[in-house]
């Protein structure tokens, strides 16, 4: 035998013999001792209470320790209280008492002891419920903590990514914006919340981005549009902004998440490289221009030399003593050849430029001009410059080349731009249209610093620049064009300092 | 400039390329009537072709030709033995061009259309230069003919003595006598035509620069 197995059986023991019979002794013990003073005072008291013995024994026993109180009750009763007394016999009369008091105690016993095991059953079930509670709430516990972790978390990730992200309600007005966003556009934060994230972009990108974040949110598609966005110091930088919608399980749209990304690197260097070709489109032009110019010079210079030479030579043989003249007359004709080989080339270089001339159709003069800026745009930002239009709306339509209009047009806008290189500050280019009676005047204003009087006295003539790469043949050549409107090209200085140059077309009566 | 058809037996002459027909047409003209004789073909090929072997006066070049241009010719003259002096001329000469063709030893660079006066300052100024060359040409050549005539003794003696060996020197370094040393020496003076020792040691220095320089 194990030693387990001896605790066992002790244990067995325990519970169903010793801890029985003690609990039964005890109550019936009492209950006889009570019941020899209640004799006096009750008839038959010894029946109550050995009942509440037995009913005491089977509740705090069980069934075991009730049988043993009935057993023993039974046995103490038949031999104190039922005649004849102090003796085991029964007397006749006196045994269906012992029997009815026998069976009462025995159901007493079962249904005490059953009441007593199912009061036990239902604590034990009570005592494993909550058990199971404390177990269910501690594991609640737990994954909440999980997720307010995973949570945390998320928010860190958020926080710490290195891009500027933000969250818009359905409608887009900003709910959320992460570390990095909060910290490039600085102590604006608040002001971004709701439609404030518009006051952060540039006064020139912010009316397109509206339009497009509107359309984005109509249409529920993803947006995406570069953009200059203030930072803290107040300068701005190029980012590109991309936005997703995120939908409900019903298709809903719920919220927006949008990004930044930085592209001012990437912009700048796009820049440098526009800014290299439009260099190199620019040299390749003057070079073609430089090299027109000088074979024209070489197609001239050539006769020009005969008729030099012949004509020196002439004057000698008139001048010999005595003089030659049948020499100086053949060379006098080699003058006349040589001439007009010469005016045959200023002939040819004329037909050359009036080719592209004299294409003359109804044009509305406000129409060059806002087609100019769409072509501008590009130009314009790169350089830094604003444009301002101030059209007149009762502009007439008028014949005109608009080619060449809008050739003059690109030249002035493009002198200024080119003035205001040398200005730093704020650099606003306006274009007015007016009308005089039968004419349109259109004036190009810049703030740049204006002509200076040496200058101004040789601005229209041909090959005169005052620009590394100029040609000398811009402003020139848009004189005769505006000329050959009717009009006239003039400039002055504005009050403000830049230069205005203004021109009119005349309407055909 | 009568005097200048005067040299040597050859004439000088302007020799003109250009390959606009005219302007050739024009300057010979001019040329004609101021009384310089003038030549005149349509491309550097050409001159080289018809060139005669001994060539005086100058070359007016345009600079630009079809072909061989006129910067390449005057690359290529050395090379061909065409000594004359050039002048450039040209309707749009850029700074890179006359430097270059200037460095080579061009008189002038005329851009058309020019003066009468450029052009004959430049045709004169090459003639003057010209002549000097012939006339160096010449005496060169007479001094070699002389050098020409000494025994292979007597060179090696003028040799020594016009880097100023004294006669001992030279009579020991060729185990000759002092006397035998001052009988050639004596010969070398009177076949080179040299008066003094200071006009032999010229002569051969001319003679050496002469021979350097080709």
């Amino acid at each position: 035998m194990t030693a387990a197995a001896a605790t066992g059986l002790s244990h067995w023991t325990m519970e169903y013999v010793v801890k029985p019979c003690a609990i039964a002794g005890c109550f019936v013990l009492v209950a006889l001792l009570w019941t020899f003073p209640m004799q006096h005072v009750i008839a038959y008291p010894f029946v109550f209470l050995f009942f509440a013995a037995i009913m005491g024994s089977a509740w705090f026993g069980g069934f075991v320790a009730g049988s043993i109180a009935v057993a023993l009750s039974t046995l103490l009763i038949t031999y104190f209280f039922i005649p004849p007394f102090f003796s085991m016999s029964v007397a006749k009369d006196s045994q269906s008492f012992l029997t009815a008091f026998f069976v009462c105690a025995i159901a007493i016993t079962v249904v005490s002891s059953a009441r007593k095991r199912s009061e036990n059953a239902i604590r034990e079930a009570h005592d494993q419920l909550e058990t199971k509670v404390r177990e269910r709430t501690a594991e609640l516990e737990q994954s909440n903590l999980e997720i307010l972790e995973s949570d945390r978390q998320l928010r860190l990730l958020t926080e710490a990514i290195p891009q500027q992200i933000w969250r818009t309600d359905a409608a887009g007005r900003i709910e959320y914006c992460n570390y990095h966003l909060r910290d490039y556009v600085g102590g604006l934060v608040e002001d971004l919340y709701g439609d404030g994230f518009f006051s952060i972009l540039h006064p020139e990108d912010a009316p397109l981005f509206c339009q497009d974040w509107k359309k984005a949110l109509a249409a529920g598609d993803r947006f995406e549009v570069a953009a200059r966005v203030r930072g803290a110091d107040g300068a701005y930088r190029w980012f590109l902004v991309r936005s997703i919608p995120q939908r409900s399980e019903d298709g809903e749209i719920v919220r927006w998440y949008g990004t930044h990304i930085d592209v001012e690197e990437q912009r700048r260097t796009q820049q440098d490289l526009v800014l290299a070709q439009d260099d190199l489109a620019r040299l390749s032009h003057t070079l073609s221009m430089a090299e027109m110019a000088a074979s024209i010079a070489h197609e001239l210079n050539q006769p020009l030399t005969a008729v030099v030479t012949h004509a020196y030579a002439c004057r000698e043989w008139l001048r010999s003593d005595p003089a030659n003249l049948e020499r100086a007359s053949s060379t006098a004709e080699k003058i006349v050849q040589e001439s007009t080989r010469a005016s045959a080339v200023v002939k040819r270089v004329r037909a050359l430029f009036r080719k592209e001339a004299q294409v003359r159709d109804t044009a509305d003069m406000n129409r060059l001009i806002q087609e100019l800026a769409r072509l501008l745009r590009d130009e314009l930002i790169r350089r830094g410059v604003s444009l301002r239009l101030l059209l007149a709306s009762d502009l007439p339509q008028m014949k005109m080349d608009s080619v060449q209009i809008q050739q003059v047009l690109l030249n002035l806008a493009t002198n200024g731009m080119d003035a205001m290189m040398q200005i730093s500050g704020p650099r606003e280019l306006t274009i007015r249209s007016e009308r005089y009676d039968r004419e349109i005047m259109v004036a190009v204003e810049d703030d740049g610093p204006g002509i200076t009087p040496d200058i101004s006295p040789r601005i229209f003539e041909p090959f005169f620049s005052t620009k590394p790469q100029g040609t000398g043949l811009g402003l020139a050549i848009s004189r005769s064009i505006v000329e050959a409107h009717d009009g006239r090209l003039w400039v002055t200085n504005s009050p403000h300092g830049g230069a205005i140059f203004q021109f009119t077309v005349r309407a055909e009566s | 400039m009568d005097k200048a058809d005067t040299a040597r037996g050859t004439l000088e002459t302007v020799f003109i390329v250009d390959d606009d027909a005219s302007i050739c047409e024009g300057l010979c003209n001019l040329l004609e009537a101021v009384g310089v004789r003038a030549e005149h073909y349509p491309s550097a090929e050409a001159f080289r072709e018809d060139r005669n072997e001994s060539l005086a006066g100058c070359l007016l070049l345009d600079a630009r030709l079809p072909g061989i241009s006129g910067v390449e010719f005057q690359e290529q003259m050395q090379g061909l033995g065409i000594d004359l002096p050039v002048i450039f001329m040209t309707a749009h000469g850029d700074v890179p061009m006359v430097r270059k063709v200037m460095k080579a030893g061009a008189v002038e660079f005329l851009i058309k259309p020019f003066q009468k006066e450029e052009l004959l300052h430049a045709v004169e100024h090459a003639f003057a230069f010209d002549r000097s060359r012939r006339l160096e040409q010449e005496v060169i050549s007479s001094i070699r003919q002389r050098i020409g005539s000494l025994t292979s003794r007597e060179s090696e003696v003028m040799a020594m003595v016009t880097t100023g060996m004294l006669n001992k020197q030279i009579a020991a370094e060729l185990n000759l006598s002092e006397i035998t040393v001052k009988l050639h020496r004596r010969r070398v003076m009177e076949r080179m035509q040299a008066g003094s020792l200071a006009e032999l040691v010229k002569m051969c220095e001319r003679v050496r620069s002469a021979n350097s320089g080709k």
